[in-house]
């Protein structure tokens, strides 16, 4: 992890290279604004995939491919989520660096297996157990920091970004169990990297 | 450069210091234990088998413990209160979701019992990864131990996770169990779903009623599941049939068992 980190502060400390921007024209509209690697948060050990963002950078929509390897989770899983981030404050500071302070959002995410489900076999009766083992609505808040950067002539971004999640499973629990559960046993963090093609 | 180097330091040191084994969380259904979170069946028979043996047998039947910690904590201190109780039966239904995090909380909460408690694995502790979880943290699905003159006997008979396939209750090795009895101790076998639930295969319920009647050892039988005090000798065959209630409805049972006969209390905290 650290070695990990590492060379992601490398990576963020790499100056100028030329300083004219954006010669080449708009990129299509289909293809994707950024794209993400997550660790943990309940969507895999790693998960990464594209995303978009709204024309005002403040909503962003990813879809992400996460892998849990036995190893680390008892069993080997592949979830995939679409999770949506409104981060609606942004302050700049030297050097290109910015911070958006706070961050909001919402998942959901699938697990796959024939362990679970979202629609229980017919030898149950309706409504025998309410919920879908298979999909999983969870929600985070959290804030990231970012450099704009020009690589090969191209506006790019890099942003770290932190979350602290839960899911519905885990609010019912502690909603009914006030006192025996405190918050953060049911909230777990998340880091990620994204970066951008702006 | 210096700003960001602190920044990831601090941050490093932070998570570090929290040192708390869930900060980081993969998916609700991973299996991620610790080794003192593993084994706990074959760890406390272990405990079990060193408690001195009386005249009198004590022990607390309780369960359906599923998403009431709270309750379940004021169970603990009830039961820490009673007199004289070697151990602790749960009768399934640990956890609601399947989840390893509902299996620990609960542990966490039946390990401040001052007696060791073993398990039966109810339909709640099968739903997603839950029976790959309870295999490892627990034990077997079936299982039996001794202890003085009684012998217990505990048995999956959670059918409807099974599609009732007819696998579950696994009749034939209760009839082995139930037939490996030299000693002619008192055989108390411990179940979820009572036979006459609609959740238990109907198919296996005479076979499986039968098979606790034929057998003399067999003078009563405990589940839980029903979230109800309940009792009676349902099937006319000398075998009396006791289901304690949930935790959500704040009750469990104090069995006695001595030479010939056996008491059942029920106790509302």
């Amino acid at each position: 992890m650290k070695k990990y980190l590492l060379s992601l502060l490398l990576l963020l400390s790499i100056q100028g290279m030329a300083q004219e921007v954006g010669l080449r024209p708009r990129r299509a509209w289909y293809l994707p604004d950024h794209l993400k690697l997550q660790f943990a948060g309940n969507i895999g050990f790693l998960s990464g995939g594209p995303g978009y963002v709204s024309r005002n950078k403040t909503l962003e929509t990813d879809l992400l491919f996460g892998f849990l390897p036995q190893k680390y989770g008892g069993d080997a899983l592949v979830t995939t989520t679409l999770k949506t981030t409104y981060s609606p404050w942004r302050i700049g500071l030297r050097d290109s660096y910015y911070i958006r302070p706070f961050s909001i959002g919402a998942y959901l995410s699938y697990t796959f297996g024939p362990q679970f489900d979202t629609k229980w076999p017919s030898y149950y009766p309706a409504g025998y157990y309410w919920w879908a083992t298979a999909i999983r609505p969870g929600a985070y808040i959290g804030g990231k920091a970012g450099r704009n950067v020009v690589l090969n002539n191209r506006r790019r971004s890099f942003e770290l970004y932190y979350e602290l999640g839960t899911y519905d499973l885990l609010v019912i629990s502690y909603v009914q169990n006030k006192g025996f559960l405190k918050l953060h046993d049911i909230v777990s963090l998340s880091l990620g990297v994204k970066f951008g093609f702006d | 450069m210096l700003r960001w180097s602190h920044l990831g330091l601090s941050l490093g040191l932070a998570f570090l210091l929290t040192s708390c084994d869930d900060l980081f969380q993969y998916n609700p259904n991973e299996e991620t234990l610790l080794d003192r979170d593993k084994d706990l069946t074959a760890k406390n028979i272990a405990r079990i088998s060193q408690l001195p043996v009386s005249d009198t047998t004590r022990f607390i039947l309780m369960g359906d413990s599923q998403r009431w910690y709270d309750e379940c904590e004021d169970f603990v201190r009830s039961a820490n209160q009673q007199k004289n109780i070697s151990f602790v039966l749960h009768a399934g239904d640990i956890s609601d979701f399947g989840l390893t995090q509902e299996f620990k909380w609960v542990n966490e909460i039946m390990t401040r019992l001052k007696y060791p408690y073993v398990t039966v694995i109810g339909n709640h502790d099968i739903v997603a990864n839950g029976s790959a979880t309870y295999r490892k943290m627990f034990g077997p699905l079936n299982y039996s131990f001794g202890f003085g003159r009684d012998r217990f006997i505990f048995v999956n008979t959670n059918s409807r996770e099974y599609a009732f396939d007819g696998s579950v209750p696994d009749v034939a090795w209760l009839k082995a169990q139930l037939a490996d009895n030299p000693a002619h101790q008192n055989t108390i076998v411990v179940g979820h779903v009572p036979p006459f639930d609609a959740d238990f295969d109907k198919n296996l319920e005479k076979p499986y009623t039968a098979a606790l009647a034929n057998d003399p050892t067999v003078k009563f039988t405990l589940y839980g599941h029903q979230h109800r005090f309940y009792e009676g000798q349902f099937y006319d065959d000398g075998v009396n049939y006791h289901l304690t209630t949930s935790m959500g409805a704040r009750g469990y049972m104090v069995v006695s068992t001595w030479e010939g006969g056996y008491r059942v209390e029920r106790v509302n905290f």
